[in-house]
C-alpha cells in the first residue's frame, strides 16, 4: 500500500518533470529557433490548423448546443418557483461564457485531438518513425509537437468562442420556443448581464487547456513504449491526464480570477 | 595491413546495462573506411544494441565510440547532427513516415538538409528511387506498396544526403529469397559505386557471404570473432561454425539445458 503510493508519488513527478522538459523544448523550437534558421513547417501547422480546428467545429458546436439546451431548461425549473423565467437568458450566457464553454471544449478536444496526437506519435514511435527522424537529423519535437502545439493554441480559443456562441442559441431555442420569451427580450437581458471580463477570462482558459492538450499528447505518444498496447496506453493515459490537468487548471484560474475580481 | 587503413569507426571496450543484464559486453572493434562490415549474431545477441550505439540512438555505460574520431556519446547535440548528416540507415521494418508519400520520404532529409530548389530535389529523388528500381513510385504511399519495396525506399531515403556511413539493420529480413537477393546487390553496388561505407547486421548467412568484406560475431553481448569472409569461413571457432551450418547442437545452446518431452507431458 505505501510502496504503491510511493510510486504513484515518483511516476507523478517524473511526468511532471517530462511534461515541463518537453514544454520548454517546444517553446525553445517554436521561439528561439526560428532565429537561427531552423524553421516550423508552416504547411504543417496549417494542415492541423485544420483538423484540429475545422474538422472539430461541428463536434464542438453540437457538445456546447445542447449544454445551452438543458441548462435553459434545467435553470428555468428552478427559476419558475420565482417567477424569474427571463434571467435563463443571462445564466446562460453567463455560465457559458465563464465556465462551460471553455471547458466543455477543452474536453471535447482532448478526447478529439489529444488522443489522435498521442495515438500518431505512440505509433510513430513503436514503428521506429521517430527513430528515423533522429538519425536524419530531424528533431521530432520541432518536427512533430510544435506545429501541433501551435496549431491547438490558436484553434482552441476559436472552437471556445463557438461553444460559447453555439450553447446561447441552444438557451435561445429553448427560452424561445418552450419558456415563451420573446426573442429581442431573450437576447436583450442575456447580453445586460454578460460582462466583457466573463467572455475574455474564458477565452484565457482556453489558451491554457490548448497548451495542456498539446503537451499531453505529444509527451504520451513520444514516450510510448512496447507495440501496440503501448500505443492503446499511451492514447488513454493522454485523455485521462488532460481531463485531470484540466479541470485542475480550471478550477486554479478560477480561484485566480474570483479573488483578483476579475 | 589494418594499421594503416584509416578506421571510420572505433569502439573501445564498449559495455551497455539494459535493466541489470549486459546487453554489450566490453566490445572492441574497428571498421575501416569504404568496406562493408557485417555484424552477425543470433536474435538477442545485441547486434541490434551495437549498430544503435553507433549511430549515438543509445549512449555506451563503458568504453566509447568514435566516429570520424569523435566519440559519438559525449560531442553536443548540434555536433551529433552534424554527425547523423553523414549517416544514412535503414531499418528493420523501413521506418517510412506513414503520412509521407514515396517522393516526400526520399526528399525529406534533402529539403531539411540542404538549400535545393525544389526541382532540383525532385530530380535528384528520382535519381535515387531509379537507383533502387522504383521509378514511378513517387505518388505511392507506404501503406500501398509491398514490404520490399518499402525496404528499397528506406535505402533511397537513407542515401538521400550522400552518405559516408549506411547502417543496415536486418535489410533482408522478411524479404523472399530474390527480393533478399536484390537488396545484397543494392548494398554492394551502393558501396562499390558510391564509395560508402556499410555496416550491416544480419542473421542472413546467404547475404553475409555475398556482400561482407569483413565480418564481426556477436554472442551474448560479446565479440566472439572478426575477420575477412575467408577467415571467418576457415575459423575453428564452434560458436562460428554452428552459426554458419545453423545446427541446432552446438556451443549456442537456447534451451540451457536438457529438455525432456516425456517428462513435460509426463508419459
Amino acid at each position: 500500500m505505501v510502496s504503491s503510493i510511493g510510486r504513484m508519488i515518483i511516476n507523478s513527478i517524473k511526468e511532471a518533470v517530462g511534461l515541463t522538459a518537453l514544454l520548454l523544448d517546444i517553446v525553445y523550437w517554436i521561439v528561439i529557433a526560428p532565429f537561427c534558421g531552423k524553421l516550423i513547417h508552416v504547411r504543417t501547422v496549417f494542415y492541423q490548423m485544420m483538423f484540429v480546428g475545422v474538422r472539430s467545429a461541428l463536434i464542438v458546436f453540437f457538445v456546447t448546443f445542447f449544454t445551452g439546451m438543458v441548462l435553459a431548461m434545467q435553470s428555468a425549473y428552478q427559476l419558475e418557483q420565482m417567477g424569474a423565467t427571463i434571467y435563463v437568458a443571462s445564466l446562460v450566457a453567463v455560465s457559458l461564457c465563464r465556465e462551460l464553454g471553455p471547458v466543455l471544449t477543452a474536453l471535447v478536444i482532448a478526447g478529439r485531438v489529444g488522443s489522435s496526437i498521442a495515438a500518431e506519435l505512440g505509433t510513430m514511435k513503436v514503428s521506429e518513425q521517430i527513430e528515423a527522424l533522429e538519425i536524419m537529423a530531424i528533431n521530432p519535437v520541432r518536427f512533430l509537437a510544435a506545429p501541433r502545439f501551435i496549431a491547438l493554441f490558436f484553434m482552441q480559443p476559436c472552437l471556445t468562442v463557438l461553444g460559447n456562441i453555439a450553447g446561447m442559441f441552444g438557451g435561445f431555442i429553448v427560452g424561445v420556443y418552450s419558456l415563451n420569451i420573446k426573442p429581442e427580450l431573450y437576447i436583450q437581458t442575456g447580453f445586460k448581464f454578460l460582462a466583457l471580463k466573463d467572455i475574455y477570462t474564458g477565452v484565457a482558459k482556453s489558451f491554457v487547456f490548448a497548451l495542456i492538450i498539446a503537451l499531453v499528447g505529444c509527451y504520451e505518444g513520444l514516450n510510448t513504449k512496447g507495440g501496440a498496447e503501448g500505443v492503446g496506453r499511451a492514447t488513454t493515459q493522454s485523455v485521462v491526464l488532460s481531463f485531470i490537468l484540466i479541470i485542475l487548471a480550471d478550477c486554479v484560474l478560477t480561484a485566480i480570477f474570483y479573488f483578483s475580481g476579475v | 595491413m589494418a594499421g594503416k587503413k584509416q578506421a571510420i569507426i572505433s569502439l573501445k571496450n564498449v559495455s551497455k546495462v539494459f535493466q541489470n543484464r549486459k546487453v554489450i559486453n566490453d566490445v572492441s572493434l574497428d571498421i575501416y573506411k569504404g568496406e562493408t562490415f557485417v555484424i552477425m549474431g543470433c536474435s538477442g545477441s545485441g547486434k541490434s544494441t551495437l549498430l544503435r550505439l553507433m549511430t549515438g540512438a543509445i549512449k555506451p555505460d563503458k568504453g566509447e565510440v568514435l566516429v570520424n574520431g569523435e566519440d559519438i556519446a559525449k560531442i553536443s547535440n548540434r555536433k551529433l547532427d552534424e554527425a547523423r548528416k553523414t549517416f544514412g540507415m535503414l531499418f528493420q521494418y523501413s521506418a517510412l513516415l506513414d503520412s509521407l508519400t514515396v517522393e516526400e520520404n526520399v526528399s525529406l532529409p534533402l529539403k531539411e538538409h540542404s538549400r535545393l530548389a525544389d526541382h532540383i530535389i525532385k530530380i535528384i529523388v528520382r535519381m535515387k528511387l531509379s537507383l533502387v528500381g522504383l521509378k514511378g513510385y513517387e505518388s505511392y504511399y507506404p501503406s500501398q506498396i509491398s514490404g520490399g519495396m518499402k525496404k528499397r525506399v528506406g535505402l533511397a531515403r537513407a542515401i538521400a544526403l550522400d552518405p559516408v556511413i549506411v547502417f543496415y539493420d536486418e535489410p533482408t529480413s522478411g524479404l523472399d529469397p530474390v527480393v533478399g537477393g536484390v537488396t545484397d546487390k543494392l548494398i554492394k553496388d551502393l558501396s562499390e559505386k558510391l564509395l560508402i561505407t556499410s555496416v550491416v547486421v544480419t542473421h542472413d548467412m546467404q547475404s553475409v557471404f555475398k556482400i561482407s568484406d569483413r565480418i564481426a560475431m556477436i554472442h551474448e553481448g560479446a565479440l566472439i570473432e572478426t575477420g575477412t569472409l575467408s577467415e571467418i569461413k576457415k575459423s575453428k571457432n564452434p560458436y562460428l561454425k554452428q552459426f554458419i551450418s545453423g545446427n541446432h547442437e552446438g556451443p549456442i545452446d537456447f534451451f540451457k539445458e536438457e529438455i525432456d518431452i516425456k517428462e513435460i507431458l509426463n508419459i
